[in-house]
């Protein structure tokens, strides 16, 4: 394994010119935005601002991950010395608000998630409650659109790796969607969502006789499904193909074993296919996972990470604040976080899937 | 070193082999304008008076670029100049949304007008312009026009409903009236719905251009102009109260949350629209003399509507200042506002220019927008370099709201983010 430093003369040279547009690349745009963005998270750098830039040491991370739960105690009624209760029978609790404001120990903090539990009544307060929920709504992401894409992906790739006439036409009509615009395409799927007049709630109502129609990206119970559905549509293709490279693989005289051994379609896929496409499916998850934790377009140009926050996702909510909120210094913050989850990950992943990589 | 010096001499031959033929001649002096993307009539308009400047005169050539914006106009625009405020890149000539202009002269990247501008053209300038420009005592940008926002009906929609039909400012709907409007146009069976409000820009300026006025008219407001904290006044019960209403708009179906495009009023859908004066235009191609612009509803506490526009500066990044001054005082000749106020139905931004215009002037069918700015109904957007962020605070609480969110919990949230924003940049101390 010393070969690669064997290179000797203008072999050297050359190898050093050769990789040279891909390593000034990385250097320009990887490596130095990197360290600049880890160099502004320690500072509060603006972006267009007459202020000095200061150092603030640990303030914006302490800023995005300041959490806290505080206990809510009833109004306690003078005249009885009971906790109050409305007209419904419910307990009266003060404002949230009151409380934060009221203690200096709190300063900073804004309600995130209330909730009724223990007998008692919780409040999750949080310096950004935002940051938080798009670390939610990263991961929520990543777990539905990993297997759910994936799946997909192998369901199409047996489709049109079947011996059908047009079977190319299908390939290209699946695979169309990835060398789309993801603007262009979300532009056109906000239309497609409209809940009163767009195609999806149309279908809907038809076939539901109107029962279903749900209000997709308006509604905060439904819009990061939208933008999954979306997304899953959108990059599909590209894994088709890597599976359909995976399925042609692999070699036609384990089907033909499998088959003189009496094993019926099922257990072919079962036994041959699926562990035959062990390496594909690790690269598959692995790239998807990394693929998905960027998710940004769809969310900008849909909903802006709305409604309530349901999808503003992490690298959404870095454009947010450092560039539009004009907050540089907490946005680099954001991005080296995002940099440090998703190197963990992927280094988990790749730890946990590399044994046993050989199949034969 | 013989190496060295002749690589750089091959270097600076390619780079003068990409340069434009005019900067190598010396006496025409080159300008850069950047122009956000407006409608296609607006930009054609505007690009075709800077051709008109660059024809009349041979010292000044204006390069006219056109940066398209987003889906709404002007989201990507401000992206765009921001970046390039930070990069040293800004053009000579810039136009700028009016509330955006503080953030800039207040980070010393606007050169101030006030020198240039002469005592005649100072008084002939529409008031509210003046208002808008004003930073810190000094005026930053100067627009060919100000913006109008009302309503707008049809006259035969209103006759069928039995409605009394609002011809000034003075007997502009009260609250209630306009309640019962709502209800009298949506059972009419030619409607789909009662009003247009234009929700399909999504969340962004126009919320805050057009909801905030209700907001003030409920007696709230979006922040104070002294301690720029919206404590008690965008989180107070007026403020809570004109969220209510707004969202109760939606909820009794009178307006839609989605419409699929802008065109609901024309297609004959909505009954009435919310407007600013850059549909109505085409409002007016589509419905002829049946269509009538209506002045803002009273709410109650006070008549309010938003004002303020596209205007034009000059960058401290421009080394032609006075070369740029001269564009500008070219644009702001009153023929050339009549010009692209006739195209876009903006209210011309100078006295002598309205008294020539006959969609503007008294009983022109645009006068409404005249009289709610000089009537002092129209009111600026917060003049704060905190604008962004107030902006973001309000139209984000906004769109949770009608979406379904805590109104209160939402509002409170919105003071809040304006309150760290202050604290982040030391209140906004005033810059030398």
């Amino acid at each position: 394994m010393r070969r690669s430093t064997g290179f000797h003369g203008h072999e050297r040279t050359y190898a050093w010119l050769m990789s040279a547009p891909a390593l000034i690349g990385l250097f320009l745009f990887v490596a130095l935005p990197l360290f600049g963005g880890l160099y502004w998270s320690f500072t509060n750098k603006r972006l267009i601002s007459p202020l000095p830039t200061k150092y603030v040491g640990l303030q914006n991370y302490q800023n995005l991950l300041g959490l806290r739960i505080i206990r809510l105690e009833p109004e306690i009624d003078p005249a009885t010395g009971q906790a109050r209760i409305d007209a419904e029978g419910k307990t009266i609790y003060p404002r949230t608000r009151t409380i934060v404001r009221g203690n200096p120990a709190y300063q900073g903090y804004r309600e995130w998630f209330t909730s009724d539990v223990f007998g008692g009544r919780y409040v999750v307060i949080a310096r950004d409650p935002t940051f938080l929920r798009s670390l939610v709504n990263t991961f929520v992401f990543v777990l539905v659109i990993v297997p759910g894409q994936g799946g997909l992906a192998l369901l199409m790739a047996l489709l049109v790796n079947q011996r059908l006439r047009g079977r190319y036409v299908f390939r290209t009509i699946y695979f169309s969607p990835v060398v789309t615009s993801m603007a262009v395409l979300a532009i056109v799927w906000t239309f497609l969502y409209n809940p009163d007049q767009g195609l999806i709630n149309r279908f809907l109502s038809a076939v539901t006789f109107g029962n279903f129609q749900p209000d997709w990206l308006v509604s905060a119970d439904s819009a990061l499904l939208a933008i999954i559905i979306l997304s899953a549509w959108q990059a599909a293709g590209f894994q088709m193909i890597i599976f359909l490279a995976g399925l042609q693989g692999i070699p036609q005289s384990l089907y033909e074993a499998a088959q003189i051994d009496g094993g019926n379609t099922w257990q072919q896929f079962r036994h041959v296919t699926i562990p035959q496409l062990r390496n594909t499916t690790i690269f598959v998850i692995i790239s998807t996972t990394i693929l998905a934790f960027r998710l940004f377009t769809q969310v900008d140009v849909m909903t802006k990470g709305g409604p309530q926050d349901a999808t503003v996702t992490v690298v959404f909510h870095a454009v947010d604040t450092g560039f539009r909120q004009q907050k540089i210094g907490y946005g680099s913050a954001v991005t080296v976080l995002f940099f440090i989850l998703v190197v963990t990950i992927a280094l988990m992943q790749r730890a946990l899937m590399k044994s046993d990589i050989e199949v034969e | 070193m013989k190496r060295k010096a002749l690589s750089i001499f091959v270097l600076l031959l390619a780079l003068a082999a990409f340069m434009p033929a005019g900067i190598l001649a010396q006496d025409m002096v080159e300008l850069e304008l950047w122009y956000h993307g407006g409608t296609q009539e607006e930009n054609d308009e505007t690009r075709a008076q800077v051709d008109r400047f660059n024809a009349m005169q041979d010292a000044i050539q204006v390069n006219f670029v056109e940066l398209a914006g987003s889906l709404v106009a002007g989201t990507g625009y401000n992206d765009a100049v921001n970046a390039a405020a930070v990069a040293g890149d800004l053009p000579c000539i810039l136009d700028l949304d009016g509330p955006n202009l503080y953030n800039y002269a207040w980070a010393g990247f606007l050169a101030p007008l006030d020198d240039y501008m002469s005592d005649d053209l100072r008084a002939d300038i529409l008031p509210s312009l003046i208002d808008q420009g004003l930073y810190n005592g000094k005026i930053y940008a100067m627009g060919q026009y100000d913006s109008g926002l009302a309503l707008v009906g049809r006259v035969s929609l209103l006759e069928e409903a039995g409605l009394r039909i609002p011809t000034s400012i003075d007997d502009a709907w009260t609250l209630d009236e306009f309640n019962d409007v709502l209800a009298s146009l949506q059972a009419l069976d030619s409607v789909e719905y009662a009003i247009d409000l234009k929700m399909n820009y999504g969340a962004g300026e126009w919320y805050t251009y057009a909801f905030s006025p209700v907001v003030q008219g409920f007696g709230g407001d979006l922040i104070d102009g002294e301690t720029l904290s919206g404590e008690g006044l965008l989180n107070g019960p007026e403020a809570v109260a004109a969220m209510e209403w707004i969202k109760s708009l939606f909820d009794n179906g009178y307006a839609t949350l989605t419409p699929p495009d802008d065109n609901e009023f024309i297609n004959g859908n909505a009954a009435m629209g919310f407007l600013g004066h850059w549909m109505a235009t085409g409002y007016y191609e589509a419905f002829g003399d049946d269509m009538i612009v209506l002045p803002v509803v009273n709410f109650g506490a006070r008549q309010a509507t938003g004002m303020g526009s596209w205007a034009w500066s000059i960058t401290t990044q421009c080394d032609n200042p006075d070369a740029a001054w001269t564009f500008m005082e070219f644009m702001l000749t009153p023929e050339e506002i009549l010009s692209i106020t006739n195209v876009n139905a903006a209210v011309p931004g100078r006295l002598s220019a309205l008294a020539m215009s006959e969609l503007f002037g008294e009983g022109g069918r645009m006068n409404i927008f005249v009289q709610q700015l000089e009537s002092g109904i129209a009111i600026p957007r917060p003049i704060t370099p905190g604008y962004p962020a107030v902006t973001s605070a309000f139209f984000t609480a906004m769109d949770n709201i009608i979406k379904g969110g805590d109104i209160q919990a939402e509002l409170d949230a919105a003071v809040d983010k304006i309150a760290q924003d202050v604290a982040d940049n030391d209140g906004y101390p005033v810059q030398g």
